[in-house]
């Protein structure tokens, strides 16, 4: 653990004791986000997408010990996403619809605050929501609803550069936490419900000036293109809502990309619509697509491939290989060579109905008749998806891949559809009257190679909380009627749990302060913060 | 209602505006707008509430008055935020698109021929059934006066039609709504305990009893948890007779809520 160290030795330079945020950010810093521990810099604790964290002062041994050192509440009646980002004692968080906090990691006072300034009527499909922050140097950056990317001073909150990506009231909004990579902060668009044609773009972090756009629906002349029939690339959709994960050897960044639009109306956009529901892995300097992947082509079901890449080195039929792998919202779990794109294989982890299975090159064969109509059809998983945008984990001890899952149906019905700017573009909807009552929820533990389930701890409800891995052998998970617990990250055994009150829909993490290892989570209109009595962490 | 449907669609899809309602009350009234309204209704609200606003699957518009308030304003407001919390989304369409619909959806009232009416019967008659030999009063409330057992009956003659409380009186088993659920469980000493299912979750299951007391128990101390389809309610059919039934349904479809009954 080096950054509490170097910490220390600051505060003595200066004979004070607190010097919290002393350091500037690093590069380097967030190469070894996931192998230093006591921080979290970057949404995902790490490049990689593993959420999980070198902490294990708590553990299989003491976690029934664990109990709330501190909470912060606000008075959020939008849905909580945040994950927190902490560095050098101070926690930073985002707060619905757009405020950012720093509060002092070790007992949550607040230190400063920015509150953006939003226009009346804002366009989210999903709830005005925001899921985090990015850090370099001394700055951090957030992506808004209002469809700016904009930069912070960390240690006052002041507004440094914003950045338009486009008209907001198209329907664009800016949701997921940023990635940094370089000297570049990244950010994609959400709104893949209201016909938006979705991008990402690449900014300086100094000047917030543009360096790239990569379109996820592809214009005239660009690859791509003639997968989208007719004008309806120009309403594609394909939001970006998650952070991407990154391979710094590879220089590849990998985003999931999210429905194309209109959702359940497919009859306007003939073709495979590309890049909707795919994987496309984009060269960090230029934004020049590398490598795509789809795993659902001319989706009906609004299955957003828009969960967390997860990159893994592993033996693969006797032969070392860079992995990437991804439990997507259609149902099945799929492993990638994240080099080349390669499919290697794709496994079904949840009920699902509306494949027979998927080819040897990846294409889903469908079964027939489970597209939407205007009668409704049932079809397996719910709209939601087998699995969500909430973070799986992955753990390097047990070498197990864990994912939140959702078992059940929905309805799904098409109807007539019309594009105007800047309002809902469906095609219709789903329904999940009466099939409501065959869902259930689940954390599973799989074996990522061969995809083989390991374990499983029932949830009373499909999930919404994402997953937290540690080296002290606990997988931290919620759910959604407002549990936080602690599973063994062996056995799936259920060790310890608080019932927050209210649903837990966010990714919990954990960092270190002043000698003991904190867990927090979003819920409600709080973020709560679990670590061992002070005694007992000794 | 189904509070777990609720909570599920209300993560999946809840949406907040900021109102931007320049009228109190509507001021559409050409055919046009009218025309147009009833397309957007089309596209935006028939797959809930049907094209004739009677669809059980969003609340039932063919009504003379909505729970929910029957101003222009209000329901303006209403159908640009959604209600939170329920499957009823919000509608992102200009303050004038708002006013066609809720034009066309007022026609809705007009072609109400299915409510609760009192076309047979005595509801004095009926009133004297409900307290007395159907013993309603014990499990349903009226005012501030009754049982808590089965639902609210204050509101019955602006929330249910005479076929729908028909049906509930002679198959209660039909439609049992998730708070209602039938719970039967034996506890860890032996004690066999009936109620309505008022909350569960992985752990715990809270139920109110037959004599009302709200308890709780642990699912893995139980030796054994049914949740049978049937109601706790019984079928009347048998009970009563068709005149008093008659009178029954002439009495519920003149309960108007509190407002009108009891001041509180
Ligand atoms: C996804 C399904 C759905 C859609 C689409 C929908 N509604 Fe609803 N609506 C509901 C439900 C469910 C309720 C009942 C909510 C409750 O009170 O529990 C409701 C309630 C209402 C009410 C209040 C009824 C009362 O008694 O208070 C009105 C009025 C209404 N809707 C109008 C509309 C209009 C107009 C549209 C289209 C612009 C629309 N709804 C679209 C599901 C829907
Ligand atoms: C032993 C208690 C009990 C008695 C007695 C009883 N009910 Fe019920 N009632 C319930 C319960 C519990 C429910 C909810 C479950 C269901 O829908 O069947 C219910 C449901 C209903 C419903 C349907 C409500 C809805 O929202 O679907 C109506 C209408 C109703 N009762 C009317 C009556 C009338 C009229 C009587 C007397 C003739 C009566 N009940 C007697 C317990 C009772």
């Amino acid at each position: 653990m080096r950054s509490p160290l170097r910490r220390w030795m600051v505060c003595l330079a200066v004979l004070s004791c607190t010097c919290l945020a002393a350091n500037e950010v690093t590069n380097q810093d967030l190469l070894e986000d996931a192998r230093i521990g006591a921080d979290w810099l970057n949404y995902h604790g790490g490049y990689a997408g593993h959420r999980h964290s070198l902490l294990d002062q708590v553990n299989r041994s003491n976690v029934e010990g664990l109990r709330l050192d501190w909470a912060f509440q606000e008075r959020i009646s939008e849905k909580f996403e945040v994950t927190p980002l902490v560095h050098e004692g101070i926690m930073y968080i985002t707060v619905p619809p757009g405020d950012v906090y720093a509060l002092d990691a070790e007992t949550g006072a607040r230190l400063w605050r920015y509150s953006r300034r939003m226009p009346e009527k804002l366009i989210a499909c999903c709830g005005l929501v925001n899921r985090g922050l990015a850090l370099l140097g001394d700055r951090l950056f957030m992506a808004t609803l209002d469809a700016y990317t904009i930069a912070l001073d960390r240690k006052t909150g002041r507004l440094l550069w914003q950045t338009e990506l486009i008209d907001y009231s198209l329907g664009y909004s800016g949701t997921h936490a940023p990635l940094v990579v370089k000297d570049m902060v990244m950010v994609g668009t959400a709104g893949g419900e209201y016909g938006i044609r979705g991008f990402i773009d690449a900014f300086d972090v100094e000047t917030g000036e543009r360096r790239w756009r990569f379109y996820t629906v592809p214009g005239p002349g660009e690859f791509g293109h003639d997968t989208w029939a007719g004008e309806s690339w120009r309403t594609g959709g394909a939001s970006i809502w998650i952070t991407p994960s990154y391979d710094p050897e590879l220089n590849l960044v990998y985003w999931g990309v999210g429905n194309p639009g209109p959702d359940w109306n497919g009859d306007v956009r003939l073709g495979d619509n590309l890049f909707s529901d795919s994987v496309v892995a984009l060269d960090a300097d230029t934004g020049k697509r590398k490598w795509h992947f789809q795993f659902t082509p001319h989706d009906v079901h609004d299955w957003d491939a828009t969960q967390v890449m997860v990159l893994l080195d592993k033996q693969y039929r006797g032969e070392m290989r860079k992995l990437l792998v991804t439990a997507n919202r259609n149902g099945f779990i799929y492993m990638l060579d994240r080099e080349t794109g390669e499919f290697l294989k794709a496994t079904q982890f949840v009920k699902q109905t509306w494949a027979v299975g998927i080819s040897e090159g990846g294409r889903p064969i469908r079964r027939p008749g489970m597209e939407p109509s205007a009668e409704g059809i049932e079809v397996f998983p719910a709209v939601a998806g087998g699995t969500n945008w909430m973070s799986p984990a992955y753990n390097p001890d047990t070498g197990l891949l864990y994912v939140s899952c959702r078992e059940g149906s929905s309805m799904y019905y098409k109807g007539e559809t019309e594009y105007r700017p800047g309002t809902r573009y469906w095609g219709s909807m789903f329904v999940n009257e009466p099939t409501v009552h065959n869902w259930y929820g689940a954390v599973r533990a799989f074996d990522p190679v061969t995809a083989e389930r390991v374990w499983e701890h029932r949830l009373f409800q499909p999930a919404w909380a994402g997953l937290l891995s540690t080296a002290g052998g606990i997988i931290f998970a919620g759910s959604t009627d407002g549990f936080f617990k602690a599973l063994d990250a062996t056995s799936g055994k259920e060790r310890w749990r608080i019932n927050l009150g209210a649903a837990i829909l966010a990714s919990p993490m954990t960092y270190e302060s002043e000698g003991r290892q904190m867990v927090a989570v979003a819920s409600g209109g709080g973020v709560f913060v679990f670590a061992l009595p002070r005694q007992a962490a000794q | 209602m189904r509070p777990l449907r609720y909570l599920v669609l209300l993560l999946a899809f809840p949406i907040v505006l900021a109102a931007a309602r320049t009228h109190e009350t509507n001021p559409m009234s050409t055919p046009e707008e009218f025309a147009e309204g009833k397309r957007l209704y089309r596209i935006n609200c028939g797959v809930c509430h049907g094209m004739e606003g009677k669809t059980g699957r969003g609340a039932r518009l063919a009504r003379r008055s909505y729970r929910r308030g029957n101003s222009d304003a209000e329901l303006f407001d209403l159908i640009e935020a959604g209600i939170p919390g329920t499957d009823m989304p919000g509608l992102w369409l200009g303050e004038d698109d708002i006013w066609k619909i809720l034009l066309f959806v007022r026609t809705f009232a007009e072609k109400a021929s299915e409510l609760c009416e009192v076309t047979s019967g005595d509801a004095e008659a009926g009133k004297r059934v409900f307290e007395t030999q159907g013993s309603c009063l014990a499990c349903h409330t009226v005012g501030s006066r009754g049982g808590r057992l089965g639902p609210d009956m204050s509101f019955a003659g602006e929330m249910y039609t005479t076929q729908q409380l028909r049906d509930a009186l002679l198959d209660p088993g039909g439609a049992v709504a998730d708070r209602y659920r039938t719970v039967r469980l034996v506890s860890k000493d032996g004690e066999a305990v009936e109620g309505v299912r008022m909350n569960e979750n992985l752990y715990n299951i809270f139920i109110m009893d037959r004599s009302e007391n709200i308890r709780s128990f642990r699912k893995e101390h139980l030796q054994s948890l049914e949740q049978p389809g049937e109601s706790l309610m019984p079928a009347y059919g048998d009970l009563l007779s068709e005149a008093d039934i008659d009178n029954l349904l002439a009495y519920l479809c003149t309960l108007p809520g509190h407002a009108k009954e009891d001041p509180q």
